[in-house]
């Protein structure tokens, strides 16, 4: 706790957050400096305390002091007393009760204790399909602030300095996006036609948010549209006041119709309140938004083919430059941005660049927000500091790999992403680290392995995701990928040929060169990573036609072993192709010729007498 | 006025260019295949690909297509490294991989160095040409230039491209005779593998 | 009706009686998450439970809402329970069977049901 004479943990769970604990934070620290007394006392936020209906709650070190129910009235008089003169204030002390807690408090279970939300703020308290909820924990506050006491320069500086980048994989600094695009100088015909669906009134200029969201295992921002639709609301308007824009889209992919009826729901009631449409809260500035569904492309996560998509053309990318700020939607200035980009905006001005750069790391500020699923113990949705090292995602919050097997690998990035291998597991999560490991941040999905997987499969999985949704424009992504996905195929079905893992790299190194956007120029990630970090999986299925995770079908065979097996029958009686022969009582043979490698029998002997080599 | 640097030799220019353009003003040969100078850029086919390196920082080279890519001032550009090279022999390999009998293809190939036949080829140029494995028939590059042309010059759109990924072909709507083609020949014209042909009704 | 910002802090003050329970005359809250997680796993037969449990019991004491996901997603069907005066426990894995017993023991009686709850207070805000 450093050399402080006191330290100040104020609680900063969500249920002291809605009783105003961050003013009386601010006020607290304003009072300390008024004092001149920032050397010797620290003033930090902690996780729930469990003393929801006491809060807010500041706690004393070393004293052990507890304090409650505090408003930012009562903070001068207790800085003077307690901290300067020495007495702590009776009337606002609070003894909690001596026996510990009968069940572990939130901040003391670590997939909740070390996380810290604020794209997911609102998450699990509020009814997504009641904008009351929304404003009664503070929602609009920040649009309110930046409209009557902001010019947009100012916003756009003000999230330059928090240090927001974007949230959808390529990092890119927002503030500067969004200044791009402000800059703008506005192009042609005003009274350009709109697009696909219900003609949109045309504007100068546009913002986008990309609710399209395609790569598998990822769902953060399915959750944040469908949990707190106008988190994403207020941030885009906050953007669309900044940029200059008087129209947006939410592109949100078809296959989440229960986060677009959520939105849409949101949509009707922001319009209701006239925080969308003309003149909002009294002020001159009009901005609507109209929803655009996908239509099962992942290509169209890529800008420029979702403006094409939006457009009513064929998806497919653009050559940039010129870039979307120039020139976007129908040729006008648009910004896109990712849902957990926008929804990181209101709670940058509301609580000011210097908090939010306070978090993370230097080239990386603020959370992410993971889904962390696979080979783990606790799936689910986690937003965590940048910087946060990728074995306490795994092992900390994940509560580690079950059945008590062993961990192997993380995949971060989905399709264009890697593999971080155990060695590695010390990375700190941020967008130049997991490039230096050969990965990359991606939008956040995290898929933990174990030595169940087969990395080689991997690779192929990943590779005929990409293959089937390239778009096809390019020669390298529409004919390459179909070519490494032919050779990974090989592999795991036993043909692969010495040589093969060198074909792989170049041809991927090769295919990440040459291809036009960002879907062929990462198409070869898996593979190049796996190669890099488990190549022995690869030389065993290339040269000893072995699957060492046992996965590949190809590859593997089922016996059963004399030892265990008691001829009970269940396996032969559930065997789809009648494969198995053997009296009972007696030791039980698979016929090698005839097993279709289903695993039925691995799965209904009792007696743990099925080997899969 | 601005100034480009294509394989060493310096061009001044004032008017918007593209590599490709700047090039073509040096008497600089690039090979193309989707270019076709009467219609918007593509950057599709990337065989066109060269390195174009800023002067702040000249070792941090791009490919970059040069028929899309504006020329800058003070833009470095090389378009005979090992690195294009190397680039372009991938490109055409696909190519002769999907096409091998096409005689263009096999035409440019050659003049690339790179030989049809595949003799002589890296363990990516072998694959391509002697393992891959063999697909239909067709001399179709997907270079969209005949649905480009028709968009833009009779303005008809009677083609598009269908489906995508390796799946995508040329098509008119619903794979049914072009209610809007005229039969202006634009299409044929413009084929680079002669792939479109016009016959008589 | 169209919205001026000093609307906001109105709209605030109204929704502390009704969705916070330290001033509302509540005694309870009942919260289930229904996210798409927890809708696949069943979530919407707790609430359904739960609303048959408080409309049987006749009591206009305690508030029945949903939200979304909570993030724990491999633990739903889950349910926040917020007793006036205490800090809010999340109880995980629920069934019809389970949210009964958590009704009447933890609702209705006010002791928490330990082998049902996960944990007791909030989560931490950046």
């Amino acid at each position: 706790m450093g050399n402080y004479r006191f330290n100040l943990l104020v609680c900063a769970g969500t249920g002291c957050v809605s009783n105003n604990a961050f003013k009386v934070k601010t006020v607290l620290e304003k009072e300390i400096e008024k004092h001149k007394l920032q050397d010797e006392i620290q003033v930090i936020t902690t996780g729930c305390n469990g003393f929801c209906a006491n809060g807010p709650i500041v706690v004393v070190k070393p004293d052990d002091i507890f304090y409650q129910l505090l408003t930012e009235e009562d903070i001068p008089g207790l800085v003077e007393e307690h901290f300067l003169k020495g007495r702590p204030v009776q009337r606002l002390m609070y003894t909690p009760a001596k026996d510990e807690a009968p069940i572990p408090k939130m901040s003391d279970i670590p997939f909740f204790g070390k996380q810290q939300l604020i794209a997911l703020a609102n998450r699990g308290l509020i009814d997504p399909e009641n904008i009351d909820e929304y404003i009664a924990l503070g929602g609009y506050q920040a649009l309110a602030k930046a409209l009557t006491e902001m010019t947009p320069e100012q916003v756009i500086e003000e999230i330059q300095a928090a240090g927001l980048r974007g949230r959808g994989g390529a990092g890119f600094p927002t503030g500067k996006k969004w200044e791009f695009c402000r800059n703008a100088p506005v192009t042609g015909d005003s009274s350009v036609p709109g697009g696909n669906g219900d003609s949109p009134p045309a504007a100068e200029k546009y913002i986008i948010c990309n609710a399209d969201e395609g790569d598998p295992g990822a769902f953060m921002d399915r959750s944040i549209v469908e949990s707190d639709p106008h988190a994403l609301l207020e941030g885009m308007l906050i953007g669309a006041y900044a940029i200059g824009a008087s129209h947006g889209f939410i592109y949100i992919r078809a296959e989440y119709p229960l986060a677009l009826e959520r939105l849409t729901q949101g949509l009707e009631q922001a319009r209701e309140y006239g925080l969308l449409g003309e003149g909002i809260l009294g002020t001159d500035f009009s901005f609507d938004i109209s929803v655009s569904k996908g239509a099962g492309a992942f290509v169209c996560g890529e800008e420029t083919s979702l403006i094409g998509s939006l457009e009513g053309k064929l998806p497919e990318p653009r050559v940039r430059p010129p870039y979307p700020a120039q020139s976007g939607y129908m040729g006008k200035p648009t910004n896109i941005n990712n849902v957990e980009t926008w929804a990181n905006v209101p709670h940058i001005i509301n609580r000011g660049a210097d908090w939010f750069s306070s978090i993370g790391t230097d080239t990386s500020k603020g959370t992410k927000v993971f889904s962390l699923v696979g080979k783990v113990n606790n799936t689910g949705l986690v937003e965590v500091p940048m910087g946060i090292t990728m074995r306490e995602i795994v092992f900390d919050i994940g509560g580690g790999i079950p059945d008590g097997k062993k961990f192997k690998a993380v995949q971060t990035g989905g399709p264009s992403g890697g593999c971080i291998p155990e060695s590695l597991l010390d990375t700190p999560v941020d967008y130049e680290s997991l490039v230096q490991a050969g990965s990359i941040m991606g939008s956040g999905g995290m898929i933990v392995m174990d030595e169940g997987n087969c990395m080689v499969e991997v690779a192929r999985y990943f590779v005929s995701f990409t293959q089937e949704e390239s778009c096809g424009k390019c020669s390298p992504c529409r004919e390459g990928t179909w070519h490494m996905l032919n050779i990974l195929e090989n592999i795991t079905q036993g043909k692969g040929q010495e040589g093969d893992i060198e074909l792989l790299e170049k041809m991927g190194k090769y295919i990440k060169e040459t291809a036009l956007c960002g879907l062929g120029n990462t198409a070869p990630n898996p593979v190049l990573t796996t190669i890099r970090y488990f190549r022995d999986e690869y030389e065993a299925h290339i040269r000893e036609k072995r699957c060492p995770a046992g996965v590949c079908k190809s590859l593997i065979t089922y016996s059963i072993d004399p030892e265990n097996c008691t001829g009970c029958t269940v396996c032969a009686k559930n065997c789809p192709v009648a494969c198995i022969s053997g009296e009972r009582k007696q030791t039980h043979v698979i016929d090698q010729e005839k097993c279709i490698k289903c695993g039925m029998c691995y799965s209904v002997c009792n007696f743990d007498a099925v080997r899969v080599r | 006025m601005a100034k480009i640097t294509i394989d060493g030799r310096d061009l001044e220019f004032e008017e918007q260019l593209t590599i490709l353009e700047a090039a073509k003003k040096l008497q600089i040969k690039i090979p193309t295949l989707c270019y076709n100078e009467h219609l918007d850029p593509y950057g599709g086919c990337r065989i066109c690909l060269v390195e174009a390196a800023t002067q702040a920082a000249p070792e941090r080279s791009r490919l970059v297509p040069a028929c899309t890519a504006p020329a800058a001032d003070g833009m470095i550009v090389v378009t005979n490294s090992e690195r294009v090279l190397a680039s372009r022999r991938f490109i055409i390999e696909l190519f002769l991989s999907r096409c091998p009998e096409s005689e263009q293809i096999r035409k440019l190939a050659a003049e690339m160095g790179v030989d049809p036949n595949g003799q002589n080829l890296d363990v990516v140029g072998q694959y391509l040409l002697k393992r891959a494995p063999k697909r239909e028939a067709t001399n179709c590059i997907l270079c969209g230039l005949c649905v480009r042309v028709c968009q833009q010059i009779p303005e008809r759109y009677a083609l598009s491209l269908k489906e995508r990924g390796i799946h995508r072909r040329v098509t008119p709507p619903f794979e049914k005779v072009a209610e809007s083609c005229i039969g202006c020949g634009s299409c044929a014209y413009v084929c680079p593998t002669k792939t479109i042909t016009i016959e008589e009704a | 009706m169209k919205l001026k910002p000093e609307d906001l802090n109105k709209i605030r003050e109204r929704m502390k009686s009704t969705s916070r329970l330290r001033e509302a005359e509540g005694k309870a809250k009942i919260n289930v998450h229904l996210g798409t997680c927890g809708i696949a796993s069943g979530a919407r037969e707790i609430l359904h439970t739960f609303l048959e449990l408080v409309e049987a019991s006749g009591a206009d004491d305690v508030l029945v809402t949903t939200s979304g996901c909570a993030g724990l997603c491999k633990r739903e069907p889950m349910a926040t329970i917020e007793i006036a005066g205490q800090a809010p426990v999340k109880y995980v894995d629920l069934t019809p069977e389970k949210a009964k017993k958590v009704f009447e023991e933890h609702i209705k009686g006010g002791t928490v049901v330990k082998e049902y709850a996960l944990a007791v207070g909030s989560e931490r805000l950046g």
